[in-house]
């Protein structure tokens, strides 16, 4: 989708007033009431997501907590704590104008100087460094002006202010010196957004009541959201077929996407994904013989067959997915080499790179690793290269982990050959997909890391020029190149895009659907008719 | 048939016979003879799968869920990524029936040991290996294999070690309650007037009289053992690259709404095995105490 | 000896057992492959260098074994049974909160095992070759031999798929509002399916143990007196006979209770009952040891209880040992 540079910037140098713009145009005013039971499958440990990295956290927090933008489907920033913003021409600072009447549901106003407690909270704890790492100072000026200083200019800003990577937590909470890691406001959070916390009952259930005080006036039109957390995929599945529970995010597995768009009184989307942008992958350890050979990693990726893992294994509810930037994104270079199916290809690959077939036809051993309970994303295609890599002579020895705490330790101390992975872009590159290929994030021990131990000092040079390059052409230039020189190493061969979808109740009105989905206030959500 | 009733049945025994009459009288009780042959085949079918079946239960087959009995080629069907159900129960009988055989021998171990010191040596010794069985018997079974398991990391190895040291005090009270009987008795006492050393006795004299009840004991804690172990996977304890029945059902149990072979079979395989063991543990127990027989 | 004395003696031993149950976990925690402080920590989660460092400062990882357990004895003595560094909260208070629902399950289960097993019982008992007598024999071993996990996805199965009218999942209901006996109602209607699952095991089980009592206590001399002075069958029964026949029962039952508990772990796992079972399962994929441990440490205690609780009630029924024999 091609953007204007207005549109990247967000409107820089002109100035967007009312705050009260709504996302959707709808004919008649909806109805206010009634309770959302939202289902899940994930258990968040807390409900900070300044903190907190994660789509358990991001979903109830950005319920509780506002940010100071928002944006819609067509990644157009719009104002939410922030009525209007203004991007210096240097680029090297970014002025926000407050809302005056948002108050923190303890009835404290929200200020500038919760803001620069929050961006300081963020970029020193929230595992994404990128996001807040160029802002060198925030001023405050008076009490709803925040000036926030850049070391160099950024052009991801906006979106980092945006969802749920900047909630906006209150100073004279969680300012009072306790270690915000633990602190206990973590899970008895207070914020400004459209819905309260009633109850956290950790590992079961999340409880948010409407905010009579919300700061937009006549939101959120829903009473209450319930998130009801059941770890078993298929209950969670028959609970909503049965309207035991109306909203179902972050659906991704085949069969059950088929199921409940079959079931009556349901709708199923796959809408409000674009920003998470989650890539299914194989990733190489390019640091262990014989993957440290380009050819190698090559002929393995002319020997997985994208096609027949999207629509066989997938049943064709996911997108493919050639690059490390996400195909729904601006940045996305169609020009990346695909590597379709072609096993003489790859055979012939291998004979060149001097490993010959063995006796039994086999060249070399490999182990693959997956993240466990990541169903047939995961375990389901890592089965499938077993068979499919033996037809070019790779003997695959499929590895389980017992549990996620396991797999993460092998992975992110190199003690793999191959393994399926799931990463997200988080919207703009330099937050989510810089910190697989930078050399400089090869951090032993750290997950999601670049655990592939990738090195190209091309690469580390394009991707430091595009965190600071503002003209979207120069940047896209920038991406473009990249994706050329990672589609020619391969370091990863990317697969699919998770098919998330939403599963809903029909008679809900106003089901998020912008780039952040459900991890963005759900104010404007409304019941279309009483529920019984 | 509870611990507790075997209990209380070799307490009864007065005059239980000899093998071989026992067996004669094992021979002549219908259910248990069709324990003995359901367990048979059983054996041989997991033997089969373990050392002559060539297939992968891992690979992907087939199109996934298919219903059993559309195909010859899957006849119970696929699972939710197209893998062979019956190579799953072939292959899966295997580690299935080791780790519970295996954890049964070390219960076996652990628990005739103690009990048996406990019950001969009597007195403090007594007292003291009591307190530990019962302290033992208040961490529930399977939490405290769990936290063993986790803590230790699973694998087969783990898995068999873990149930192992949880089932072994009614082994123990068993054991020492026969111990404690049979140590009364003429031909232990005649053993000691010539001077015996106490190993001697123990090992030689009276743990063969005491062997029917532990015999029966022992085919249960099989069963019990099987059962733990399918439970253990079930819950992803178990070492996940080893296919073993309660592994099937774990990992297919997401997919029950739409598939319900692949969690069924493996349920019916694990059932029918610990349903024979426990009827040839019943007909030993009805063989070696002629008392109890036509209850 | 006197009833006081005895609870008092029994509750003394119970404090002993659980001493011990800490001193394991202790060893438990040492033992294990790593860092003892990353096991204390939980392996997943928020755990920085700097609560590693507070951890072994706290718990003076440091110091010589024996201080260490001391230091650990110490912390638990205060209620500090650990913080769960996966949620950041203490685990005595994520165990509270689940407790509630795990006795409540274990009780249901107990109860209806044992009323209807001892009912079937009886039943079978008047005519021992009866159908009735071979159906128990038969149930007995299905419900014995069948592992309780899957017992209970069949009938999800069953109860979701082709007849729901029980729900398969939870506690309560999401949408739940409503007031004390409504909650009460809606609870109650979720305990069914889970309670009959972990009962099916243990009602297997007793009734088969109270046929073989019944028959016992049928034939005994005071029954047959009974009978000559002409007492109605079902007086001889009820009066006279069940009261004796449950008490093997009672033993039974007090006896299976750790083994309740591990049935209940499954059967909480397959319903999501929110109970310390599904909470102890949970902390295994997490690695959230302290959780895990603060659960055994819960667990025992129950089993204590429950057992302590057994052998007053037995002590009670059997009038025998009540008027002081022993």
């Amino acid at each position: 989708m091609k953007l204007t540079r207005r549109e990247i910037l967000g409107s820089a140098g002109a100035l967007l007033i009312a705050p009260d713009i709504a996302f959707h145009a709808h004919a008649a005013e909806p109805q206010k009431g009634g309770t959302m039971v939202m289902g899940s499958t994930q258990v968040p440990r807390h409900l900070n997501p300044a903190v907190q990295s994660g789509i358990a956290t991001a979903v109830p927090g950005t319920q509780i907590f506002a940010s100071p933008l928002r944006y819609d489907a067509d990644w157009k920033p719009h104002p939410y704590l922030a009525e209007s913003w203004k991007i210096a021409d240097d680029g090297l600072s970014c002025m926000l104008n407050l809302v005056k009447n948002a108050k923190f549901h303890d009835g404290k106003p929200v200020t500038s100087a919760d803001v620069k407690f929050s961006i300081e909270t963020i970029k020193a704890h929230h595992p994404f460094k990128t996001m807040f790492e160029p802002v060198t100072s925030v001023d405050t000026p008076d009490e709803y002006t925040a000036i926030i200083h850049l070391a160099h200019p950024h052009p991801a800003l906006l979106l980092c202010m945006s969802g749920a990577l900047c909630p906006i937590i209150p100073k004279h909470i969680f300012g009072d010196g306790q270690d915000i890691m633990n602190h206990p406001a973590n899970t008895h959070p207070i914020g400004s957004g459209p819905f309260k916390l009633q109850e956290f009952k950790a590992g079961e259930q999340i409880t948010l009541v409407k905010n009579p005080d919300f700061f937009i006036k006549g939101r959120p039109y829903l009473d209450k959201i319930v998130i009801r957390i059941v770890p078993d995929l298929s209950s969670v599945v028959l609970a909503t077929e049965n309207a035991q529970v109306d909203f179902l995010p972050f659906l991704a597995e085949s069969q059950f996407i088929k199921r409940l768009e079959k079931a009556e009184g349901l709708g199923v989307t796959d809408k409000g994904y674009a920003a998470v942008g989650p890539i299914n992958w194989l990733a190489f350890n390019c640091g262990k013989p014989p993957l440290d050979d380009k050819a190698v990693r090559q002929a393995i990726g002319y020997a997985v067959d994208r096609d027949f893992i999207t629509k066989a294994l997938l049943r064709g509810t996911a997108r493919e997915q050639r690059s490390p930037i996400i195909e729904s994104s601006p940045f996305f270079d169609a020009k990346i080499p695909p590597y379709d199916l072609d096993l003489n290809k790859a055979n012939a690959m291998l004979d060149q790179a001097g490993h010959k077939k063995g006796a039994d036809g086999m060249r070399f051993k490999l182990t693959v690793d997956y993240i466990p309970g990541g169903g047939e994303e995961q375990q389901g295609i890592a089965q499938y290269l077993k068979s499919q890599l033996k037809k070019i002579g790779i003997d695959i020895a499929v590895r389980a982990s017992p549990d996620f705490p396991t797999w993460a330790k092998r992975i992110s101390n190199y003690d793999f050959d191959l393994t399926m992975d799931e990463v997200y872009n988080w919207g703009d590159p330099v937050i989510g997909v810089h910190r697989t290929y930078l050399s400089s994030n090869i951090r032993k021990g750290v997950i999601w890391s670049n655990t592939q131990q990738y090195r190209n000092p091309k690469v580390d040079d394009l991707l430091n020029k595009a965190a600071v390059e503002m003209d979207a052409a120069k940047r896209k230039a920038f991406y473009d190149q990249f994706q050329m020189i990672v589609g020619d190493d391969l370091p990863i061969k990317w697969l699919n895009a998770l098919p998330y979808h939403t599963a809903y109740d029909k008679r809900l009105g106003n089901i998020p659907e912008s780039i952040w989905g459900s991890m963005q206030s759900m104010d404007e959500v409304y019941w279309k008719e009483k529920r019984s | 048939m509870s611990m507790a009733d075997a209990t209380a049945n070799s307490h009864a025994v007065e005059g239980a016979r000899p093998l071989r009459d026992a067996l004669i009288a094992y021979r002549r009780n219908k259910p248990a003879l069709l324990g003995m042959l359901l367990l048979s085949a059983i054996i041989a079918f997991v033997i089969y799968g373990t050392f002559f079946f060539k297939g992968d239960p891992y690979e992907i087959v087939w199109a996934p869920q298919t219903p059993p009995g559309t195909d010859a080629a899957v006849p119970l069907g696929t699972d939710y990524l197209g893998r062979d159900i019956m190579r799953g129960l072939l292959k899966g009988g295997g580690p299935t029936l080791a780790v519970g055989a295996a954890a049964a021998i070390i219960t076996l171990v652990i628990g005739i040991s103690l009990g048996g010191i406990a019950g001969f040596f009597g007195g403090w010794i007594d007292d003291l290996l009591m307190r530990v069985t019962e302290f033992f018997q208040v961490l529930p079974a399977l939490l405290f294999a769990m936290v063993v398991i986790t803590l230790f990391s699973p694998s087969t190895l783990t898995t068999a070690i873990a149930i192992g040291v949880v089932l072994w005090p009614q082994t123990a009270r068993l054991t020492r309650a026969e111990f404690l009987k049979i140590r009364e008795l003429e031909y232990v006492t005649a053993a000691r007037s010539i001077g015996a050393r106490n190993g001697r006795i123990m090992w030689k004299v009276i743990l063969p009289n005491a062997l029917p009840p532990l015999v029966v004991s022992a085919t249960l804690t099989v069963g019990v053992a099987i059962l733990f172990q399918a439970g253990l996977s079930f819950l992803g304890l178990d070492d996940p690259n080893t296919m073993s029945w309660g592994l099937m059902i774990g990992t297919n149990r997401q997919y029950i709404l739409d598939a319900w072979w692949p969690v069924t079979f493996p349920g019916i395989a694990i059932f029918l095995t610990v349903f024979a063991v426990s009827l040839v543990g019943d007909g030993l127990n009805d063989a070696f105490n002629p008392k109890l027989r036509g209850r | 000896m006197g009833s006081t004395a005895y609870i008092a003696r029994r509750l003394l031993y119970g404090v002993i057992l659980l001493v011990g149950v800490l001193v394991l976990n202790f060893f438990l925690i040492h033992a294990a492959p790593g860092d003892p402080a990353q096991t204390i920590a939980g392996a997943m989660g928020g755990a920085t260098a700097k609560m590693l460092a507070e951890i072994r400062t706290s718990y003076g990882l440091d110091k010589p074994l024996l201080t260490q357990l001391a230091i650990y004895l110490a912390h638990v003595a205060h209620g500090d049974l650990g913080t769960s560094y996966y949620f950041n909260q203490p685990v005595i208070g994520l165990i509270a909160a689940r407790v509630g629902p795990t006795v409540l399950l274990v009780l249901a289960a107990q109860v209806f095992a044992i009323t209807v097993g001892v009912a079937m019982g009886v039943f079978a008992a008047r005519k021992p070759s009866g159908p009735l007598s071979a159906f128990i024999a038969v149930l007995s071993t299905i419900g014995y031999a069948a592992p309780v996990f899957w017992t209970g996805i069949m009938l999800i199965i069953l109860f979701a798929s082709i007849w729901p009218i029980f729900p398969v999942d939870g506690m309560t209901s999401a949408r739940f509002a409503g007031g004390y006996f409504a909650y009460i109602g809606d609870v109650l209607y979720h305990l069914v399916l889970p309670a009959f699952t972990l009962a099916i095991i243990f009602l297997a089980q007793y009734s088969r143990l109270s046929r073989a009592s019944m028959i016992d206590v049928l034939g005994a001399d005071y029954v047959r007196t009974a009978r000559a002075k002409g007492v109605s069958e079902t007086k001889v029964v009820f009066k006279h006979a069940l009261r004796n026949a449950v008490l093997p029962i009672i033993t039974v039952a007090g006896i299976q209770f750790g083994n309740l508990i591990s049935g209940a772990l499954l059967v909480e796992s397959v319903f999501n009952w929110p109970g310390m079972g599904r909470l102890a399962f949970d902390s295994v994929l997490r690695r959230d040891y302290p959780t895990l441990l603060g659960i055994l440490f819960f667990a025992a205690l129950m089993v204590i209880i429950a057992n302590l609780l057994t052998d007053l009630s037995y002590r009670f029924a059997d009038p025998r040992i009540r008027t002081g024999g022993r």
